[in-house]
């Protein structure tokens, strides 16, 4: 992409989010000037980077944000609720023309012109909130645009004096037609009201690029300064540009009524060719006249501040420099003294008398303040000899570049694919070293091999560690949502929200950060959908009317806890019973024997919703059931806690990565397996006569706790008996699923080790019950099981 | 080499102005505010400044006042670069010191004639093919 759009894409993504955060913010303390600051400069940053892609609609939203935002900063605008609901609704649209943009396949930003519609409706949105501050419109202060409006292109009423135009630029003109390029003479009256519209008439005709000639003047006459309008557009702009009529159209598709368009190749015809070579070209001569002019301008300024001496001799060295480009070198020899007299006088004045002797007052340099109208030559303004002359950047250069590089996750995820091969195609040394050994017979290479390993080994770990490191994301990837999701939802459910968030540098590998993200969503919707209560009926139950919700994370040891945490009606463990009895997921006898804490966890259970009616925030159907999935699905645990009437606690346990698995390797039946160890709690060796069978099912006692025991080769149909040890003992994997314990027979555990699990594709992606494979240091395949679904 | 200072508290902004510069063969250093390009000048001064307005901590009206006020250093050119097409924006740029005044976004043929011409350098040599 081009390098350019990629820094306006993410530069406006960090500052959408700025944005967001500030806003939510002011709203808690609206009187903080800094933050009001900040937020009109965040807005203003991004309207100017926008400005330099042709996207009219995110241009257009944000310059009326823009507007509005100053006023709130100077105080014409009460900044509340609405502003910022406005305000939010204007930055989702600019952020969702980002994500098209950068979703778009080529090097341009694509047009966003299908949006037209809601980047008028925002920017009125926006601008009606800043009605108050601005003089009153007339009865019918919105425009009309009449259904029969004649085709943009041809209202021709008054059409181009071209005789207007000065020699040189004819010939320019007529060069430019022979040589097949299109131009069009352009006429934009914009309507007189168009300044409350959010239009820009001026920067619409600058965002023409630099017409090839132009003119501007009052449609009437001005009236005396007393009683003149500064809110009302007279103004008439002419001009000729290089594009085709259907550019223009397209360019000026707001106000198609108000302007007219004339391809310019019938009027240039009578002209006849003459020959023009100019000293030096249109660009520099443009460049020497607006210099030159801006000079006069700040030399004719009367103040004397401190900094005066320095402004005369910054002055003085444009001056320089300009007289110099234009070779004209040899009459800067008088600058030096007239700049000494200067600021022995500390005035201006002889540096002005230098100037207006050198290159008296002219037309251009006086009257245009602001230069639209250059010159330009299109033909060939890049520079390709430059390209030779590149410099090396100095030391000093890198100071100012920030310590943070921001990187594609795609190349981290490739990086991470490389090490992962790497540390499986280095596992495959040490059998090397074996068949050396045991094979060729050459001992003295096997312990060469083996010494090499061990380098190599540590040397991968390393890298993996590191690589490891830069994956790591802080929760608040997903945590910075929710000031703004708690907002909303709360305002839309009439509830009083208190949110407090803790411990957001916590870190985790960005594919749990990821997988936590709709989760995370669906818990608090949930905590402040059913959890929360209305403020009254909060009051009623003696609590303060506003809510609290809780989201923490924090580490231990190699895990992150993550900790949701309401202060809401709590879950009625009696409802629950009852309502998974209707749904038929208890029977009666387990209706009387759930504990509180088992009937509570039953909200875990597929197809049980607790919500009276499905609502549109938390209903649709999705249950915690699909919330503990996706948690399990990256090796994470999931633990509810409710007191009725006090509160709900979720807590989720999860790895701090899962790039790496830690599996058991275990046999049955002639076959190796792994397991993985998040999932193992310990492994004995249970002598044959301790197995005993309880109702149809074989069951042990491990310190005092009855254990049901399953065998492997069963569960995998392997057709095969368990083979205990030498001494009659079988070896068991005990493994806890969901709070329970559970001893799978196999035939033998074996050693741990560090695999890259990779998970199972294709139509093997069907079996459940395993995680995934992973290739072991010989070659061989390693099928993982997942003891949650194989049991 | 001309060295220029780009100071803009916005990137994409930075990166624009820096690629066209870097394009004619100029030595471009970038600031994000007007204290950080104190600091910069501090370690050596520009043969030209390129300076945004609106900035935190100090923007470029500030810069350039302090610049100025500098007696001890050559005082080179400074194009002031806004977004605001005002009158009154540029009256203010000329009072605080800048000695061009140009609103965003600047073309790039444009840009480097105004710099090459506030360098002393002729616009056809470097920004055209001869």
């Amino acid at each position: 992409m081009n390098p350019l759009l990629d820094q306006f894409l993410t530069e406006g993504r960090d500052v959408l989010q700025s944005i967001g955060e500030r806003l939510l913010q002011l709203e808690d303390s609206p009187n903080d000037a800094a933050l009001m600051d900040e937020l009109f400069r965040l807005v203003h940053t991004l309207k100017g980077n926008s400005g330099l892609f042709d996207l009219p609609e995110m241009t257009r939203v944000l310059h009326a944000a823009e507007d509005l935002m100053d006023a709130a900063r100077d105080g014409r605008v009460p900044f509340d609720r609405a502003l910022a609901d406005r305000l939010l609704e204007a930055m989702d649209f600019v952020a969702t023309l980002i994500d098209e943009i950068a979703e778009a396949p080529d090097d341009t930003p694509p047009s966003t012109a299908r949006h037209a519609g809601d980047a008028v409706r925002l920017g009125e949105a926006l601008r009606s909130l800043l009605q108050d501050d601005s003089p009153p419109l007339d009865a019918d202060g919105t425009q009309e645009i009449p259904q029969d409006a004649p085709p943009a292109l041809y209202r021709t009423d008054a059409g181009p004096d071209l005789s207007a135009l000065p020699e040189q630029t004819r010939q320019d003109l007529r060069q430019r037609l022979d040589a097949g390029e299109s131009l069009c003479w352009l006429g934009y009256e914009p309507e007189e009201e168009c300044f409350f519209k959010g239009e820009d008439p001026f920067h619409q005709m600058l965002q023409l690029g630099a017409p090839l000639w132009h003119r501007l003047e009052a449609r009437e006459d001005w009236p005396a300064l007393a009683e003149l309008d500064a809110y009302r557009c007279v103004l008439r702009f002419e001009a000729i540009v290089s594009a085709s009529p259907e550019r223009l159209a397209e360019h000026f598709r707001y106000v198609p009524d108000q302007v007219d368009i004339l391809p310019l190749s019938a009027l240039m015809q009578t002209d006849t060719p003459q020959a023009s070579a100019t000293a030096i070209g249109p660009e520099a001569a443009w460049s020497f006249d607006r210099v030159l002019a801006a000079q006069r301008e700040i030399l004719a300024l009367s103040d004397t501040p401190p900094w005066l001496d320095g402004r005369l001799r910054a002055v003085a060295a444009s001056l320089s420099a300009a007289f110099i480009s234009v070779d004209r070198a040899i009459e800067v020899e008088t600058l030096e003294p007239a700049l000494a007299s200067a600021l022995a006088a500390r005035s201006p004045a002889p540096l002005l008398a230098w100037l207006d002797a050198r290159q008296p007052p002219t037309e251009i340099g006086e009257a245009a303040d602001i230069d639209a109208g250059a010159p330009t030559d299109s033909s060939g303004a890049k520079a390709p000899e430059a390209e030779a002359v590149r410099f090396g950047r100095r030391a000093e250069d890198h100071l100012t570049n920030p310590r943070t590089l921001k990187v594609d996750q795609a190349k981290i995820d490739r990086l991470m694919n490389l090490i992962g091969e790497m540390v499986v195609a280095k596992n495959a040394l040490p059998y090397l070293a074996g068949r050396a050994e045991d094979v060729f017979g050459v001992r003295e290479l096997a312990r060469e091999i083996k010494t090499q390993y061990a380098v190599i080994n540590r040397i991968a770990e390393e890298m993996q560690d590191a690589i490891m490191q830069v994956r790591m994301m802080p929760v608040s990837f997903v945590f910075q949502r929710f000031p703004r999701l708690v907002r909303d939802i709360a305002h839309k459910l009439g509830k009083e929200v208190r949110l407090v968030m803790e411990g957001e540098s916590t870190e985790a590998d960005k594919n749990i950060i990821e997988a936590l993200a709709d989760p995370l969503v669906h818990i608090v919707r949930n905590s402040l959908d059913h959890g929360l209560e209305m403020p009254e009926e909060r009051r009623a139950a003696g609590k303060p009317s506003e809510g609290r919700l809780n989201i923490s994370a924090r580490q231990e040891s190699d895990r992150v806890l993550i900790e949701i945490a309401d202060d809401g009606r709590g879950i009625d463990p009696n409802r629950i019973r009852r309502k998974a009895y209707e749904r038929g997921l208890i029977d009666e006898t387990a209706l009387e024997r759930l504990s509180d804490q088992e009937a509570i966890n039953l909200v875990f259970a597929a197809g049980f919703s607790t919500a009276e009616q499905v609502t549109d925030l938390s209903g649709r159907g999705v249950g915690m059931d699909v919330v503990r999935n996706a948690i399990a699905r990256v090796n994470g645990a999931i633990d509810l806690r409710s007191q009725l009437g006090q509160g709900t606690s979720l807590r989720l346990s999860l790895p701090l990565s899962m790039a790496v698995t830690n599996v058991m390797i275990i046999e049955s039946a002639k076959q190796r397996f792994g397991v993985p160890m998040d999932s193992v709690a310990e492994t004995v060796r249970v002598a044959r006569h301790d197995i005993r069978t309880i109702k149809h099912r074989r069951t042990t006692v491990l310190r005092g706790r009855l254990v049901p025991l399953l065998s492997l080769n069963e569960l995998l149909a392997l057709n095969a008996e368990q083979i205990p040890n030498d001494d009659d003992e079988f070896a068991v994997l005990v493994v806890r699923v969901d709070q329970e314990y559970l001893g799978i027979i196999v035939d033998d555990c074996r050693e741990t080790i560090d695999i890259i699990l990779k998970p199972l594709a294709g139509f093997l992606g069907g079996l459940n019950g395993y995680a995934g494979s992973a290739l072991l240091g010989d070659g061989s395949v390693l099928l993982v099981f997942n003891p949650r679904e194989l049991l | 080499m001309k060295r220029i200072l780009v100071i803009d508290d916005a990137a994409t902004v930075r990166l624009y102005h820096r690629s066209i510069l870097e394009s004619a063969g100029f030595e471009v250093t970038e600031a994000v505010n007007g204290l950080e390009a104190l600091e910069r000048v501090a370690e050596a001064p520009f043969d030209l400044y390129l300076v945004d307005v609106n900035m935190p901590k100090l923007d470029g009206y500030g810069f350039l006042r302090e610049l100025r006020g500098k007696n001890q250093l050559p005082q080179a050119p400074a194009i002031m670069v806004s977004t605001e097409a005002a009158a009154n924006d540029q009256a203010q740029a000329f009072l605080s010191g800048a000695n061009l005044y140009q609103v965003k976004p600047v073309r790039p043929e444009r840009l480097l004639s105004h710099v090459q011409t506030l360098l002393g350098m002729t616009p056809t040599d470097v920004g055209r093919p001869s």
